[in-house]
């Protein structure tokens, strides 16, 4: 009984909301066109970037992508939190009772630096790699890489641009991390570097759109327009740092959450 | 350096405080991260009063800080304002968020990653009341969400993370919504802007139609579902509850209550935007009513506070909401939105506070449940309290919320009930009152000497200085709020309005006690009801009724086509 009100609720709720919504899918008076003429007039020669979609999220609407890099930063640290917390419990509370003892081998498998498990999981840890897996990433790691760096500075020219490179940085050292063979030892997959090189990136970030303020040419202002003859310098810095930042960012999580160190 | 940058300060000090924080958390570790943490911590949350107090005299003076971010063209860029609105706002967010994070030093949870993701969500609120650009106000909700969330779930606490994901979901999907509606608002207007929003519907024949209105019902209904009126306040008990108590305070002292301030620069300006004040100020009223009932029968200390503050939250939506109706312009307009504002901020810190002290009282003895935690005052004396600060400050939070004088809640309701007088509103609050002073006489009950004198099981931790000081603080300003009331009263009203007040209002007149005595003895009469067989039954009825995740979208969704509908016919 209980049950069919609540299903009678549902339906009334699903379709209350398209009810709503239908008339602004039925919108049909013409565009406004005013911002879209500012900007294929102006777009270019006010920030200096020939991709727009670079001159928009770097430029006239900046703080809104401070705004969705903060989200990012947070999300990340969000997630290493309750990832670190779920590890401890689930180690804590894990039933063992039901399962026979591990012998000391797989334990030895287990606690090995290079399981692909998360901490107080019991799972044979090597079932995840294959030598073909090592082998192609390990290769393609670098390229990847440097095909992130170039998405990361060439943003204001054409598709790409901060976040784009940055994840595409990050599946690089995914790939690193992926390929990395017992005893090599690669700094960029050690969580503790790329926590730095996040938090660098953060303070830059904050630094970058304050130097507006002391320059006199106010919050989010171009610092570097008597500095540099390319009008899209800021632009390309902002790509930068952002990329750094992401790239850090969703590479640390990745790491945390294959099971590598967290510190 | 302009002047008018510092404008930004409560933005960018918490932001680069909290950058400096993680830059501590990644490159140092011991005693040079503590200190770089609190050296973060500092230029977040301290500095910033330094710019209020600079751009104090601006902002009485009438100035509004207003322009667009980086000096771009207007139809581009990103516009903010800071006003009197702002000022006030800002000045609510960093008292409790200062004291707050005081508290936090010394109970927990400690360290560089709260810290700053603390620093964050301050930037982020100070961001939501500051910006006049809608999606702009999108990303500002995000990232007041996002930290919030994480904030919740940063306890051990059985059921934080539980709630945390409720929270999240809900208000993820609300966003959803609020997206839709800033679509539609561009697509009929082809601005972004509050004010150019604005003039964009008025340049259309038929004011934007449909499709604005619904717009602007589906941006209402989501950001009113982080200010937790009914029927959008099912995912606040649980996340208050279960929050750290430091979390718990900054959560119903300013997070539920920035966003309603921020919607008021967009219904102020915005076609239909006063009948949904209207409806919104009735919904107020019966959640103050409704959620004091519901608080009245809770059994778990801090869900008892989480149901109050729905039920004060109603309060100062009630007089928000009614104020847009009115028109702010007009004298009664003003005095109910002085009302709101006043009550807002007396609420975040005489909330802020009860959350504080109760919370440092349940910790110490090991017990949530008011039926059964008795002798609380015993409990901290023998964890060496010998000034009772927690119990003092207990009193002082409880007696304010109950509209006690001299504290600084019985200004703020009756600066509410005077601007209401006469109206059928009135009388919800009033009873809203009387149920406030009832199940605070319950709450109060865990103080009282335990005539068992059971060995008390828990070691004895002492509380922290920190913990003193800011519940101590918080006390003081509750205090400071009732002995000054001309003063801020008159403050508050001309830099919400721009003009000074036309009448003064006899703050503590043979009238205003009389009903307060009154409020009081019926609070006292309906506790000892409560206590009664059938009644106790019913309340337990209503504590146990189990908690719904499908029903906070059924009731999202059917308070939005109500809102709607309603704007609708007013069109």
């Amino acid at each position: 009984m209980k049950q069919k009100a609540i299903n009678v609720l549902t339906i009334i709720s699903l379709a209350s909301v398209t009810l709503v919504l239908l008339p602004l899918f039925l919108e049909n008076s013409p565009w406004p066109l005013s911002a879209r003429n500012y900007l294929e007039l102006h777009g270019v020669g006010d920030s200096g970037a020939i991709n727009l979609v670079s001159a928009i999220y770097l430029g006239f609407r900046v703080f809104d992508t401070l705004g969705e890099t903060i989200v990012l930063l947070t999300a990340v640290s969000g997630t290493i939190g309750v990832l670190t917390r779920a590890g401890a419990v689930l180690a804590e509370g894990y039933d063992t009772s039901g399962t026979p003892a591990l012998t000391e081998q797989e334990k030895k498998v287990i606690m090995d630096d290079h399981t692909f498990t998360l901490a107080g999981e019991k799972r044979r840890s090597h079932a995840l790699r294959t030598h073909l897996l090592e082998v192609v990433t390990g290769v393609l790691g670098p390229v990847v890489l440097l095909f992130g760096f170039y998405l990361m500075l060439y943003g204001h020219l054409s598709p790409g641009g901060g976040f784009q490179g940055g994840v595409v940085t990050a599946s690089g050292i995914i790939f690193l991390a992926l390929g990395n063979r017992i005893g090599a030892k690669n700094p960029l997959i050690r969580a503790s570097v790329l926590d730095r090189i996040e938090a660098a990136a953060f303070l830059l970030l904050i630094l970058a759109s304050l130097s507006g303020i002391l320059m006199g040419r106010g919050f989010f202002g171009n610092p570097l327009q008597d500095v540099t003859a390319i009008p899209a310098g800021y632009i390309i810095l902002l790509n930068g740092i952002i990329g750094l930042k992401v790239g850090a960012g969703i590479g640390f999580l990745c790491i945390a959450m294959v099971g590598r160190e967290i510190s | 350096m302009v002047f008018e940058d510092i404008v930004f300060a409560p933005i960018l000090l918490p932001l680069l405080g909290a950058a400096l924080v993680i830059t501590a958390k990644a490159f140092l570790q011991g005693r040079p991260m503590k200190i770089l943490e609190y050296i973060g911590a500092f230029v977040g949350l301290g500095l910033p009063w330094l710019s209020f107090a600079l751009t104090l005299p601006a902002v009485t003076s009438g100035r509004v800080f207003q322009g667009v971010i980086g000096n771009w063209h207007a139809s581009v860029g990103i516009t903010y304002q800071f006003d009197g609105l702002a000022w006030l706002v800002n000045v609510l967010t960093y008292s409790v968020c200062s004291a707050a994070w005081l508290y936090s030093l010394g109970s927990g949870p400690r360290g560089p990653a709260f810290t700053s993701v603390f620093l964050i969500l301050t930037a982020s609120l100070s961001a939501t009341i500051m910006t006049s650009d809608i999606f702009n106000l999108f990303v500002c909700l995000e990232v007041v969400g996002i930290s919030s969330y994480i904030l919740v779930a940063s306890t051990d606490k059985p059921g934080a993370s539980l709630a945390s994901f409720t929270y999240l979901m809900i208000s993820a999907s609300a966003m959803v919504f609020f997206l839709l509606g800033v679509y539609g608002l561009y697509r009929v207007t082809g601005s972004l802007s509050y004010q150019g929003i604005a003039q964009g519907l008025k340049a259309l024949p038929d004011g934007g139609g449909m499709t604005a209105v619904i717009s602007l019902a589906l941006i209402i209904s989501s950001t009113v579902i982080r200010v937790a009126v009914m029927p959008f306040s099912g995912w606040l008990p649980d996340a208050h509850a279960l929050a750290p108590h430091a979390v718990s305070a900054v959560l119903s002292g300013v997070l539920i209550k920035v966003p309603l301030f921020a919607l008021s620069r967009i219904l102020l300006i915005m076609p239909v935007g006063a009948q949904a004040g209207q409806l919104l100020g009735w919904a107020g009223a019966l959640t103050a009513l409704i959620g004091v009932i519901l608080a009245l029968s809770q059994a778990d200390a801090k869900r008892l506070l989480a149901y109050h503050s729905v039920s004060q939250i109603g309060y100062v939506v009630c007089a928000w909401g009614i104020a847009l109706y009115v028109g702010i312009t007009t004298s009664k307009g003003a005095a109910l939105m002085t009302a709101a504002f006043l009550h807002a901020f007396y609420h975040a810190l005489f909330k802020g506070l009860l959350f504080l002290s109760v919370g440092t009282t349940v910790d110490r003895a090991g017990e949530r449940n008011v039926y059964r935690l008795r002798g609380a005052a015993a409990i901290l004396r023998s964890c060496g309290e010998r000034i009772p600060v927690t119990l003092l400050t207990y009193l002082a939070g409880a007696l304010a919320i109950s509209a006690v004088p001299p504290f600084n809640g019985f200004i703020s309701k009756n600066a509410i009930s005077y601007a209401l007088e006469g109206t059928p509103l009135y009388y919800l609050l009033f009873a809203a009152g009387i149920g406030t002073v009832a199940s605070f006489i319950k709450l109060s009950r865990i103080y009282w000497p335990d005539r068992s004198r059971k060995e008390i099981p828990v070691p004895a931790v002492p509380v922290p200085l920190t913990s003193k000081i800011s519940q101590g603080g918080l006390a003081l300003l509750c205090l400071g709020g009732g002995i000054l009331a001309s003063r801020i009263h008159s403050l508050v009203m001309l830099l919400l309005s721009g003009t000074r007040a036309e009448y003064l209002i006899q703050w503590y007149s043979a009238g205003a006690l009389l009903k307060t005595g009154a409020v009081i003895a019926l609070g006292t009469g309906v506790y000892l009801l409560t206590t009664t067989g059938i009644i106790a039954r019913v309340l337990k009825v209503i504590r146990e009724q189990p908690g719904d995740f499908r029903g906070l979208y059924i009731s999202f969704s059917i308070g939005t086509a109500l809102l709607a509908g309603w704007m609708l016919l007013h069109l």
